[in-house]
């Protein structure tokens, strides 16, 4: 059996060393997948549009086509509205960890010239 | 009603320090929100349980108690806030790795398995890589009268032998931290008290417990800290004999 003391800085410790998926990563990633899937499916729907409406002289199946290719359109707007935000998100993100452990290392080596 | 959010004693050592790192303390909840589908339960709880103390979370039914262990114990996501084990924010952590590094959560019920045999409930709790020689010893050292009943299915054993039961499969996980819920649910006073004695037994030995309780007079002669909960908010936290007054306001209304 474990000492008390000795126990509670064990599950300190192994608190520290466990990995935490943080759950906005995973709405993250469910967004640009939605911004992906939006982006595609609108340009093949816009795409199936066209010949539709070509391939047709009835006025209201010519309608009907232009609802769909304009639907299509902004469906792959919004899709890669979706997918920039989410993926500049994340670069972002990067970027910015990246930036201030370079400043720390920066001010660590400072540091160590002063003290010199 | 004096509100203060949270259980920060005055005088306790576990106190932030300059850089805001609460380093003493063994759990922290930290403005949570927590909801059933759209149904908010909790609105900003505040909540601290600093090492090697008992802090009770006392409060009428519907309060929240229950979700706000919950949430501490990694099964059910709060919409905001933190929460935050041995400093370390764990908001999305799996309840089983938690369970698995040493938080212990007795639910309300028991959560034993009626149609098991004493030992072989005890055997379940082998999946934390001990054998269960060693699980046997850490429960029956605690509570010998299970020794007695080891071979009695679970269901029939009385129910105060049930918490025991349900209270032993969680110390032998050695926790660093247990939550209980419910203790007494269903027990006459002499057991409840009973029980306390072990907890408070537990606590000596240097486990962080937080515990969810109706009986409050009880509850409150073993813990270091209380906190009363009403409608989803801390009202009230400090001292047990500081919040002895304040109980029937909170379970009474006025």
């Amino acid at each position: 059996m474990i000492e008390g003391q000795e126990r509670v800085q064990q599950f300190k410790q192994e608190i520290a060393e466990m990995r935490v998926r943080d759950p906005a990563t995973g709405r993250d990633r469910m967004w640009l997948r939605v911004g992906v899937v939006l982006m595609i499916a609108g340009l093949i729907v816009a795409g199936l549009a066209y010949p539709m409406s070509h391939g047709t002289t009835n006025p209201l199946s010519q309608n009907d086509a232009l609802a769909l290719g304009l639907g299509g359109l902004t469906g792959a707007v919004v899709g890669s509205a979706l997918f920039v935000r989410y993926s500049v998100a994340g670069f972002l993100r990067f970027w910015l960890a990246r930036l201030s452990y370079e400043q720390q290392a920066q001010t660590d080596r400072l540091i160590e010239s002063l003290k010199k | 009603m004096s509100n203060l959010s949270a259980v920060e004693p005055p005088d306790n050592p576990a106190r932030s320090n300059e850089t805001g790192h609460q380093d003493h303390n063994l759990l922290e909840l930290r403005g949570i929100r927590a909801a059933y589908e759209r149904i908010d339960v909790l609105f900003g709880v505040d909540l601290v349980v600093p090492e090697a103390s008992v802090v009770a979370l006392l409060g009428p039914n519907g309060a929240g108690k229950t979700t706000t262990l919950r949430v501490a114990a990694g099964l059910h996501v709060p919409s905001a806030g933190d929460v935050l084990i041995a400093g370390r924010r764990v908001n999305g952590a799996k309840p089983e790795e938690l369970a698995r590094h040493g938080l212990c959560m007795i639910p309300e019920g028991r959560g034993i398995f009626p149609n098991l045999t004493v030992r072989e409930n005890l055997r379940m709790m082998t999946y934390v890589g001990r054998s269960l020689a060693e699980i046997e010893e850490i429960a029956y050292s605690r509570f010998p009268r299970l020794a007695e009943r080891r071979t009695q299915t679970a269901g029939t054993l009385s129910g105060g032998e049930q918490q025991m039961l349900a209270m032993a499969r969680g110390m032998a996980t050695e926790p660093a931290l247990l939550i209980l819920d419910e203790l007494s649910m269903g027990l006459a006073p002499i057991i409840v008290a009973e029980l306390y004695e072990m907890v408070a037994q537990v606590a000596r030995s240097g486990v962080s417990i937080l515990v969810v309780e109706q009986f409050a007079s009880t509850v409150l002669g073993v813990a270091d800290y209380a906190a009363i909960m009403v409608h989803g908010r801390i009202e009230r936290a400090g001292r047990p004999d500081e919040l002895a007054a304040d109980l029937s306001k909170a379970y009474l209304g006025g």
